[in-house]
């Protein structure tokens, strides 16, 4: 757990006529991060040629992705493959499913189509609409608002024969024509068009036989209902508009089954060819090479034996060793499943080396104490474990919402160590309900702590802080020892910043520092004891730059100014040192400063609450809790997480590792 | 005067928070390779472009889309405002001139067309906007006009009355608008301009660079336009250009105007100030077209370096704001391009050399 799993390199030749069974089984396992072969720089090697794959990779993937839009579009995000899936596979048919696709997107963009001109028809409409609501009809007894009125209204009567026709050509233009009734073989109709469109609507009218008429007085009540009349319409047509939006979706919906097999028959294909991307193969073998976890070789070698009936030559490469190929060893996190909100924030930063340690299972415990001291409230973290719990319930059932479930677990985790804190210094919704357990926080902030801890003012609470953050920078720098050691980086073990000689410097500091209090700031320690604690290691960083010089020397010969180059180098790096790690411990203060705001709004808001009384008091306190929930849980989070990179990880954690991520069903 | 770190540092922050949201070129590839319009801007549905896919899919309607993504440009020039010094909200305000300027240019075009060209009703219509964007222009007007009278005088108390009287002659019997909107932007730059003139030094230089290249790219294109389409002498389209280009002086816009070999005229600026472009210039073009195109995306790329520049430099400056107005409005610029190009069917290698 505290290291990365150990992994090892396989290296495998089978035969060319089992190379599809091993390439299922190694699926099927998807314990195995290939490698290009083409990287091994030998030139047996480079004769070698491709596996060939009946369909081309690109071809596959393309109509996958195709398929998974469409299936979005109905909500439906397709589930990795199972087994069973791999076992049912079977060969693709490029041209039968794009057919299929084809199909369905044509059939999509009729309904497009009609959707478009169902638009233009309400794009019109809406057109007429805004005239009407600017200006007013328009009508003789309806005054228009302004002299500014588009609008062209009039009545008249075409022979029935023609309707079909005109309201057909009326289409094409923003117009209304409002079917008043008939009268014989007569069709009498109210017409609102655009003024700038009458050239092409008096063409329109005459083509259909019009006659201007003065609208009859039974029916002057029309008018009114203009507006309606338009409104109606949009109303249907936007009503269409949803019908044809949902004929789109029940047109995937029908073929759901059918693109989803073909989909995970698809899936499994593009897995099994971007496994055998890596083969090489000469005329009778094929060979692979790959990383996988130590723990998994004897089983996966025992399922290579079985898949080509002993027929292959398995070779096994510690990292390290020189037959391995591509030194850069993917690294797999090894914690347990409870860790994964932590792990999260660890790779958010970036992934270990191999062989150096994973701070992971340090995170947490440094993560939740900041936080709880940050946000130290039984009452408050209980509310942040339900918010929790809910998220995680919510985001559960959504895998691609997966970093949202890890936050709510951190969250839940978040909320626990607050109510531990809580507990420990009395804050119940910022009230001491129960006595304190360690000391009483909000007490020390007002200035009338209760109890006989002997924790009894601000300074008091600065210095726990202080020795915290010590305390994690001794822990950093102990995690870099071990990894030096690790990858056997002897000399900067020693000269390193965060080396022997840079903590040696840090403890010097740390012991003069607190000398000088225990003196009230009068008295430092002896010359001798300075020298010993902060001079010696600081003159042999010196050696830091020459040594340097020795061991990768260059063609260009010593030079005197180097020495000037050196002593340079050597200022700047103490300086570093000694800036750094000051500000580095001085950094854990704003563990104390965040609590004490935090504290000190609750205090605000209790003294608020205090002039009013009943459900004004009730409600002050509700939103004073709900604000810091929020401002504060959010503050002492982000902190925490900055304390832990800036201050903890840059200690000893690069970062530059590169993640596992082997072929498997269930690959991104 | 407030100190730039006080003037900017929050909106320096609000921004980089910003840009880091900005699609990148991996999904601009997703774009480009899907099957189909639905397939792209199912792409988008889960960034912040989701808007489109919800359109699309409930009207089919791509430009009422396009409509929406102007609406949020617009929106998000206003949004920026309330974060700067007041000394740049002036400055924000003249860059606005841009959206005003074109949403007036394309009423004025639909006018144009239905009563000096006598073209049908023009669907373009509908995808104008509507709400004012600086000046509270009556869009509807413009748009049923019947002489360009009516257009200048409802654009009376605005900058662009002027113009309009100026140029309704000249395009009327010209047949063309090309006049009157080279003059419309000849306004918007002398105006941006005189909103940066009074800007800090610093912030100064900063905006006269990156305007400068804008107007070079601007000059590139009516060169191209004036020349091949037009026919235009020399001495006409030089009178035409705008003035404070960053890298095309007039001289060498001659030079490139009558040259044949265009990459020797181009190495000399190239060189210096931007090595890395030197590659472009290796693609031989025979054409004076293709290479006036050439120049053209050399200019964009002068763009992007111009921007990467002002990123990893000095934070605390107005180079920051205009950045992000760059890269948000070339990432729309890019969406624009390919979902148009998917709705017409283009092919993938054709919408990757569009963008």
């Amino acid at each position: 757990m505290m290291f990365t799993t150990e992994m090892i390199q396989l290296f495998a030749v089978v035969l060319g006529r089992d190379a599809e069974r091993v390439s299922e089984m190694l699926l099927s396992e998807g314990v195995v991060q290939f490698l290009n072969i083409a990287e091994i720089d030998n030139e047996e090697m480079a004769n070698l040629s491709s596996v060939q794959s009946q369909v081309s990779l690109v071809d596959i993937s393309g109509l996958r992705e195709r398929i998974e839009g469409l299936l979005h579009t109905i909500g439906i995000i397709p589930k990795a493959p199972k087994e069973t899936d791999l076992n049912a596979r079977a060969p693709v048919a490029v041209e039968k499913e794009k057919k299929l696709l084809d199909k369905i997107d044509g059939e999509r963009e009729s309904i497009r189509e009609r959707q478009r001109s169902i638009q233009q028809e309400i794009l019109k409409l809406e057109d007429i609409r805004r005239q009407v609501d600017l200006y007013g009809l328009g009508l003789s007894d309806v005054p228009l608002k302004t002299k500014h009125s588009f609008l062209q209204i009039q009545t008249g009567r075409i022979p029935l024969s023609n309707t079909v026709k005109f309201e057909e050509n009326l289409r094409a233009l923003p117009s209304l024509g409002i079917s008043l009734g008939q009268e014989d073989d007569l069709a009498h109709y109210l017409l609102i068009s655009m003024k700038r469109d009458s050239e092409q609507i008096n063409k329109i009218l005459s083509q259909s036989g019009w006659t201007n008429i003065e609208l009859p007085n039974e029916l002057k009540s029309v008018k009114e209902d203009v507006f309606k009349e338009i409104t109606a319409k949009l109303g249907a047509l936007t009503e269409e508009q949803k019908k044809l939006e949902r004929r789109v979706s029940d047109l995937i919906r029908n073929q759901e089954k059918q693109l989803t097999d073909i989909w995970v028959n698809l899936r499994v294909t593009e897995l099994l060819y971007k496994i055998q991307t890596n083969f090489k193969t000469s005329s009778r073998t094929v060979i692979f090479t790959g990383w996988l976890p130590l723990s998994k070789k004897d089983a996966l070698s025992e399922k290579i034996q079985s898949a080509c009936g002993d027929r292959c030559y398995l070779e096994w490469h510690n990292p390290g060793g020189q037959e391995i190929v591509d030194d850069e060893v993917p690294v797999q996190f090894n914690n347990p499943k409870v860790l994964a909100p932590f792990e999260m924030l660890v790779s958010n930063f970036g992934i270990p080396q191999y062989k150096t340690i994973d701070p992971t299972p340090f995170v947490m415990p440094l993560y939740l104490a900041m936080f709880g001291l940050m946000f130290a409230d039984a009452g408050q973290g209980l509310v942040l474990v339900i918010a929790g719990i809910l998220g995680m319930k919510h985001f559960k059932t959504i895998p691609e919402k997966k970093g949202y479930f890890k936050l709510s677990w951190l969250i839940i985790w978040c909320g626990v160590s607050s109510i531990v804190f809580g507990i420990l210094f009395g804050s119940y919704f910022g009230k001491a309900i129960f006595e304190a357990v360690w000391f009483d926080f909000h007490g020390i902030v007002s200035g009338h702590p209760e109890g006989n801890s002997a924790v009894k003012d601000i300074l008091d609470i600065l210095a726990i802080t202080l020795y915290f953050g010590i305390a994690v920078i001794f822990v950093g720098l102990l995690f870099n020892w071990i990894n030096l050691i690790r990858t056997r980086r002897w000399m900067d073990l020693f000269f390193d910043k965060g080396g022997v000689f840079g903590a040696w410097i840090y403890t010097g500091g740390i012991y003069i520092a607190s000398y000088m209090v225990d003196n009230n700031y009068k008295e430092l320690p002896s010359g001798f004891i300075v020298f010993m604690l902060a001079g010696l290691p600081a003159l042999l960083l010196f050696l830091k730059e020459p040594y340097h010089y020795l061991h990768h020397k260059t063609e260009k010969g010593f030079n005197p100014l180097m020495i000037l180059n050196f002593l340079m180098q050597w200022l700047v790096e103490l300086l570093e040192i000694f800036t750094g790690y000051l500000a580095n411990t001085l950094s854990f203060m704003r563990v104390a400063g965040i609590g004490i705001a935090h504290a000190s709004l609750m205090i605000s808001f209790y003294t608020i609450a205090g002039m009013t009384s009943g459900i004004y008091s009730v409600i002050i306190l509700v939103l004073g809790n709900i604000l810091v929930i929020c401002l504060e849980g959010l503050s002492a989070g982000v902190q925490a997480l900055r304390l832990s990179y800036y201050e903890f990880f840059t200690k000893f954690f690069h970062g530059t590792g590169k993640l596992y991520t082997p072929i498997s069903l269930n690959s991104d | 005067m407030a100190g730039a770190l006080k003037k900017y540092a929050f909106i320096n922050a609000k921004l980089r928070g910003r840009i880091s949201k900005i699609l990148s070129d991996e999904v601009f590839d997703r774009l480009a390779k899907a099957s189909s319009l639905d397939s792209a801007l199912d792409i988008l549905r889960d960034t912040n472009f989701a808007q489109l896919q919800e359109i699309y899919s409930s009207t089919g309607d791509l430009k009422k889309g396009e409509l929406e993504l102007l609406k949020k440009e617009i929106e998000l020039y206003v949004d920026i405002k309330q974060y700067v010094y007041k000394g740049s909200i002036e400055f924000i305000n003249a860059l606005l001139y841009q959206f005003e300027i074109e949403n007036l240019k394309n009423a004025i075009r639909v006018f144009f067309n239905r009563k000096i060209r006598n073209r049908s009703s023009d669907p373009n219509i509908h995808y104008i906007l509507y709400e004012p964007v600086i000046h509270k222009i009556p869009i509807d007007i413009i748009i049923n006009a019947n002489h360009f009278d009516e257009v200048a005088g409802v654009c009376i108390g605005t900058p662009y009355e002027p113009i309009i009287k100026k140029y309704s002659e000249t395009v009327v019997s010209q047949g063309s608008l090309f006049r009157m909107e080279a003059a419309f932007d000849h306004f918007y730059y002398s105006n941006l301009i005189a909103a940066a003139a009074k800007l800090d030094k610093k912030d100064r230089d900063i905006v006269y660079r990156l305007t400068g290249v804008e107007i070079d790219l601007q000059n590139i294109d009516w060169l191209i336009r004036l020349k091949n389409f037009y026919n235009m002498p020399l001495d006409a389209v030089l009178a035409m250009l705008i003035p404070g280009g960053f890298t095309l002086s007039q001289a060498v816009i001659s030079e490139l105007y009558k040259a044949q070999n265009v990459s020797g005229i181009l190495q000399n600026f190239v060189k210096g100030k931007y090595p890395g472009l030197t590659a472009l210039l290796s693609s031989q073009t025979a054409d004076s077209q293709s290479r006036l195109l050439l120049i053209d995306r050399i200019l964009e790329e002068i763009m992007k370096q111009e921007v990467h520049r002002i990123l990893a430099g000095e934070p605390f400056t107005i180079g920051i704001i205009l950045a992000y107005f760059i890269l948000k409005r070339n990432e729309l610029k890019k969406i624009r391009t390919i979902l148009n190009a998917k709705k017409y069917n283009l092919q993938q290698q054709r919408i990757e050399s569009m963008i």
